[in-house]
Parts: structure tokens; C-alpha cells; sequence
């Protein structure tokens, strides 16, 4: 079988008729309405967003991070002494988030993101994860006006991710999916800082289910590096890297794969069988129930029509190759 | 117009509710076209007049008739489809086009009217608006050219019949905004070579804008865009950009247009905080080549914001031209 899954965010706006988190901030803005129905209008996009990835019949999901203003935000809520700053380009999207500021040494506070996937799970009738930005990521999205030494603050950033992971996880969310696309775009990342920096995030919560994401540029140079990192999956950007799928259907890896193969900054749907075939073939390789088929991104960059749209594809894709997949659920890499 | 530091605005304003208003209506068909450009008009007249008002040397019409930099275009060419909005930040959403064909240009040509218009309500020169073919490429989704190249230079064809017309037309600053340039360095050239399709034969003062990029991975090469003025932001990073454009000598043959007050934020910034970064410039940048404006266009502010964020950027020019000995 092969699993699904979203990475991230969703479109807090309708498709077509409902709940538009859009309309209800400009409305609160104008003292339209108050504090309760826009806690209500959240509530509802949420809602919406969990039942088309349960419709689409997704293995596992996110909450869409409509509450989310970016990947970033919640972290620098959560957090005494991040704030949020300046507006920055969204690595290379058309999408910008508040840069968080270091203001002060860093200190854990918690409490918004806990409530927000509390909320999901209760809401959820799948499994439900939740994407982080990674300690790279976090670090080369941060303005640093305090530190003014590297290595100090990534171990401050790794410590509180690492509580938030935990809190959320307390939360009910089954999955911690740490976004590191900082690692595979711009300049390159020195790997062995990479590499401790994994390792000491994953090894701070070892019960807890922990991937990495990779998107918006190539993974493949880190697959290798990251086998005694302790992560439970890794999601690649086949879209951004086309190559990696020929290692991937040669080269059994000791954790599980997700496959970014719908493209989540394009509208045009994927060709079935080329889609189809890939899976398949790495499937054959790293074993189907270890394969996760997923957009290469989050989906709200995408119009609400053309993200539901592609929600349902892949629930289709999946469920057609399931099709033509023989049952098998063990690992093929030898150490697994 | 001074002979050095002249101020001038990125583009967009921020649209009068009686405009939002006649906006919604006309998506929904209770007014006329006609309606609604008459609102447009009676906006672009309060735009023009604030910047006449506050002293600024170069205006812009404000693009009352715009929703979105590249929408407004992609929806009147050829080969696009409109779509549903996507976020861009914070609550703020834009119709993210989408090709769906070869491009071609609208029947009407789409800049050199507004301009018109503009320029008649005034002696002061203004500014002719365009957006460059390669953001209109890569915000746009492409779900028809096999690749980005050639879908740019089809653009950047139809654009340069804008540039022409509004060259034809008497416009002495032709501003072709290019904010995505620097988000793939690797196509820096293939955004060159666009702009040198765009800009070929004009006689106007070209002028680029660029914006929310990390120009650590652009410049210099970015001064071989083939543009008279390069138009920065700088206040959103705290007038970080110009420890970079320090690096390197300012060539004789460009003008910096420097963002100094930031478009994204309430906040309306101290005249002193404004004033040491036209200082901290004017130690790279010679002051006939410095023009000061705000980081990007004003349309997420408030009237009062803009009004107030322009005024404190007069007052610290002011103060700049006193102290340092200025025409």
C-alpha cells in the first residue's frame, strides 16, 4: 500500500462557497465582527482542510496551518525573545514571511502551537502530524541581533525546537515533520553542522515519530548523511530534483521515503502513469508500505480550486497504483 | 526637479473605499466599466495631488486601475486564465495568473492611457508603470510553454510595445519592475537578456524596481540589467543593502533609487532614522545618481500611512539637502 500525505499548509480561503479566513480578518479588522466569530471562521477552514485530505483518503495529514502565518510564525509565538520582523521573500516564491528577529537569548514559552494542534487532532479523523521549520531553516530565516555567534544559537534554536516538538507531540500529533529547504536551496550547508544539528533535534524526542522534509531544490547529496541521524522518513522534491528517482528505485535507504511527485507550485495535473510508474518502481526497491506519495510543498501556493484539485489527484493516484502494486510491507534495505 | 537627491514613490497608492467599493460592484456586474474608471480617475487625481503637495520631483499615477502588478496585465493578454486568489503574505491575496496558451498582447495597449491621464493633471513629470517579463513569468503559474525561457521572451516582446508607446508618448521614466529578479540567480541572465528586448530603443529614463530579493546573490551582476536607475529597498532591512552595494564601486553610468521607508509596517519612521540612511548612501552613491523613495508601492498602507511615511521621507531629504550643502 501506498501512503499519502500533504506537507504543510493548505488555502484558508474557500474554493467556492464557506468559511474564509481572508473575508473574516478583513472584517475583524473593521470591527465587523469580534474575536469569537473569527475564532469561529478558523475553526471552520480547519475543518474544511481536514475533510478533503480525509476525503481524498490520505493516510496521514496536517492541520493545513490555517492559523499559520507563515512556517515560522508559530515558533516565534511560542518563543521569548523571537520576534516577528521585517517581511523576506519566501526562498523563491512569490510568498513572504515575517522574519524572526533574535532579540534576547532564547527561551521557551509554548502554549499557542500546543493549543492549535489540539484543536486539529480533536477535529482530525486521520492521523495528524505537524511541520516545523528544521534548525537550518529556522536558523537561515533569522535575523540574529543578539548571539552574533552561529553555533550558540543554533544549539538555542535545536533546544527549542526540540520542546516544541514535544508539546505538540503531548498535543496528539503523531508525527513531527521538520521542513528543511534551507538545506537544499541557496548556498550550500556545511553537512557535517547538518548532521549534528538532526541528530541532536531527533535525539531530544526519540519516542516521537520525526521526518525531515526537503523541498524547492535537490536532496540527494544528504541521503547518505543522514542514516544515523535517527529519522523516521524523509520526503524528497521529485519535482525540483527528477534525478533522484533513479537512485531511489536502485538504492534501499533505512528509513521510509516520501515522494514529492505532485507538484505543489504548478496547476497542471501529473501524467498518471508516469507518476504511477515511479512510485512503483521505487516502491519495488524500498518497499511499498515504506513509500509515501505527497505534493512537493505546501498546497497554498496554490489557488483553493486548483489545491483541492490536487488533493483529489493524489488520493486517485494512490489508490490506482494500489491497484497494481503486489502486498508488500517489509523494508528491502538490509539493516532495516 | 533638484539637480540631486529627488524623491519620487515606487508605484501603487492605496485605493479610496469609494474605489474598493465600485471594484466589488463591477466584479459583480451592478456597474459599468465606465463606473468604475470615472472612480479610478477621481482616485488617481488625489494621488497626484499628495505627492504634488509634499514636494516629490517624480510622481506616479498610483495604479488606481490595478489590482495586482502582473494580474492587471496577464488578464487583458492573451494565453492567460484567470484564477482564484492565492496568499502572498500576512491576509493580503493576489489572482495568480495562468498561462494557458502562447501570449500575446490585449487589444488595447494597457500602460501608455493611465499615463496619459496622469501626465495631464500635472506639470511634474510622471512615471510610466510596466511590469517586467520576467515576473510576469515567474508569477504566473506556466501550465502551457515546456520552459520558462521561452515563455519570458515572449513577454518581454509584448512589453516592449508598451515601453515604446509610452516612449512615443513623452514619458521620461519608463519603470519596468522586475521583484522576482533575484529569486534565481542562475536565470539572472535570462532576465537580462529579456529587459535588453524590453528597453531596446528607448529614449526615456529606464528605471527597474526590485524588491524583497537577496541581493547577496545578484550583485553586482545585477548592475548589468540594461535599466538607467535600479529602484532598492532598504528601510526593511535597516539599510543593510547598503553595506553590500558598498563593496563595490557605484558605477558613473547607474542611478540607485533607494527604498527608505517601509511599506509592510505601520510604524511610521522617525525623520532621523530616514536621514542616516540617505547619509549612510550618499557615502556610496553620488548625489545627482541618488533619487530617495519608499521601499515598494504604498497599497497595503492606509491614506494617512502613505500620507505620513511620504511626509517623513520630504522632512529627511530636507534635512539631508540643509546639512550636507545640496541643490
Amino acid at each position: 500500500m501506498i501512503n499519502t500525505t500533504v506537507l504543510g499548509s493548505y488555502p484558508k480561503i474557500p474554493a467556492h462557497a464557506g468559511a474564509s479566513v481572508r473575508q473574516a480578518i478583513q472584517r475583524f479588522d473593521r470591527r465587523a465582527i469580534g474575536p469569537r466569530a473569527l475564532e469561529d471562521v478558523f475553526v471552520a477552514a480547519t475543518a474544511r482542510a481536514l475533510s478533503i485530505f480525509a476525503a481524498a483518503g490520505l493516510t496521514r495529514i496536517t492541520d493545513g496551518q490555517i492559523r499559520w502565518n507563515d512556517l515560522t510564525d508559530p515558533v516565534v509565538r511560542d518563543t521569548d525573545n523571537l520576534v516577528h520582523g521585517g517581511l523576506q521573500r519566501f526562498f523563491d516564491n512569490n510568498f513572504y514571511y515575517r522574519q524572526p528577529t533574535v532579540v534576547g537569548r532564547l527561551q521557551y514559552q509554548g502554549g499557542v502551537l500546543a493549543e492549535w494542534t489540539r484543536l486539529a487532532v480533536g477535529a482530525a479523523t486521520r492521523p495528524l502530524k505537524v511541520s516545523l521549520p528544521g534548525p537550518l531553516t529556522l536558523l537561515a530565516l533569522t535575523d540574529d541581533k543578539t548571539y552574533r555567534n552561529r553555533e550558540h544559537l543554533l544549539a538555542d534554536l535545536i533546544e527549542v525546537l526540540a520542546l516544541e516538538a514535544a508539546s505538540v507531540a503531548r498535543a496528539g500529533a503523531v508525527e513531527i515533520e521538520w521542513d528543511e529547504p534551507a538545506a537544499v536551496t541557496g548556498a550550500p550547508v556545511d553537512p557535517g553542522e547538518g548532521v549534528a544539528a538532526w541528530t541532536a533535534l531527533l535525539g531530544a524526542n526519540p519516542a516521537i515519530e520525526q521526518s525531515l522534509a526537503f523541498y524547492f531544490g535537490p536532496a540527494g547529496q544528504w541521503l547518505d548523511r543522514l542514516f544515523g541521524t535517527g529519522v523516521h522518513r524523509v520526503y524528497v522534491d521529485l519535482v525540483a530534483e527528477p534525478s533522484l528517482v533513479d537512485r531511489l528505485s536502485r538504492e534501499p535507504l533505512p528509513f521510509e521515503v516520501g515522494l514529492g511527485l505532485i507538484d505543489a507550485r504548478n496547476v497542471r495535473l501529473e501524467d498518471r502513469d508516469l507518476v504511477s510508474r515511479t512510485v512503483s518502481a521505487i516502491a519495488e526497491r524500498q518497499g511499498s508500505g515504506r513509500v509515501w506519495l505527497h505534493p512537493n510543498a505546501g498546497l497554498e501556493f496554490l489557488p483553493p480550486d486548483r489545491a483541492e484539485a490536487k488533493v483529489r489527484w493524489l488520493g486517485t493516484l494512490a489508490a490506482s497504483i494500489d491497484r497494481t502494486q503486489p502486498i508488500e510491507e517489509e523494508g528491502r534495505y538490509p539493516h532495516a | 526637479m533638484h539637480e540631486t537627491l529627488n524623491t519620487t514613490s515606487v508605484g501603487s497608492f492605496p485605493k479610496p473605499e469609494r474605489l474598493l467599493e465600485a471594484r466589488r460592484q463591477r466584479r459583480q456586474g451592478r456597474i459599468s466599466e465606465e463606473d468604475l474608471q470615472a472612480e479610478e480617475r477621481l482616485a488617481t487625481v488625489d494621488v497626484i495631488r499628495l505627492q504634488e503637495d509634499l514636494g516629490l520631483d517624480i510622481l506616479v499615477h498610483g495604479e488606481m486601475e490595478r489590482g495586482d502588478m502582473v494580474a492587471y496585465f496577464a488578464e487583458r493578454w492573451t494565453g492567460f486564465e484567470e484564477s482564484l486568489p492565492v496568499r502572498s503574505y500576512g491576509n493580503r491575496y493576489y489572482r495568480k495568473p495562468i498561462v494557458v496558451g502562447p501570449v500575446g498582447p490585449a487589444p488595447e495597449l494597457l500602460g501608455v492611457g493611465a499615463y496619459r491621464a496622469a501626465q495631464a493633471l500635472t506639470d511634474r513629470p510622471v512615471k510610466g508603470m510596466l511590469t517586467g517579463p520576467y515576473t510576469c513569468c515567474d508569477w504566473s503559474f506556466n501550465a502551457h510553454y515546456a520552459d520558462r525561457r521561452a515563455l519570458v521572451l515572449d513577454l518581454a516582446a509584448i512589453i516592449h510595445e508598451e515601453a515604446k508607446a509610452l516612449d512615443e508618448a513623452g514619458c521620461q521614466y519608463i519603470q519596468i519592475d522586475e521583484p522576482a529578479l533575484s529569486t534565481r540567480p542562475d536565470e539572472l541572465p535570462l532576465a537580462i537578456e529579456a529587459m535588453e528586448i524590453v528597453t531596446a530603443g528607448i529614449r526615456a529614463r529606464t528605471i527597474s524596481h526590485i524588491c524583497y530579493g537577496d541581493f547577496d546573490k545578484i550583485y553586482p551582476d545585477l548592475l548589468q540589467l540594461p535599466v538607467r536607475q535600479l529602484d532598492l529597498e532598504a528601510q526593511n532591512r535597516g539599510f543593510e543593502l547598503l553595506d553590500l552595494l558598498a563593496r563595490h564601486p557605484w558605477p558613473a553610468d547607474k542611478e540607485l533609487a533607494l527604498g527608505v521607508v517601509d511599506v509592510h509596517r505601520h510604524r511610521i519612521e522617525t525623520v532621523e532614522e530616514v536621514e542616516r540612511g540617505i547619509l549612510q548612501a550618499l557615502q556610496i552613491v553620488p548625489a545627482e545618481l541618488l533619487y530617495i523613495d519608499p521601499d515598494c508601492g504604498m497599497k497595503t498602507r492606509t491614506w494617512e500611512e502613505a500620507r505620513q511615511k511620504l511626509t517623513v521621507m520630504m522632512e529627511a531629504v530636507a534635512r539631508v539637502r540643509e546639512a550636507v550643502g545640496l541643490l
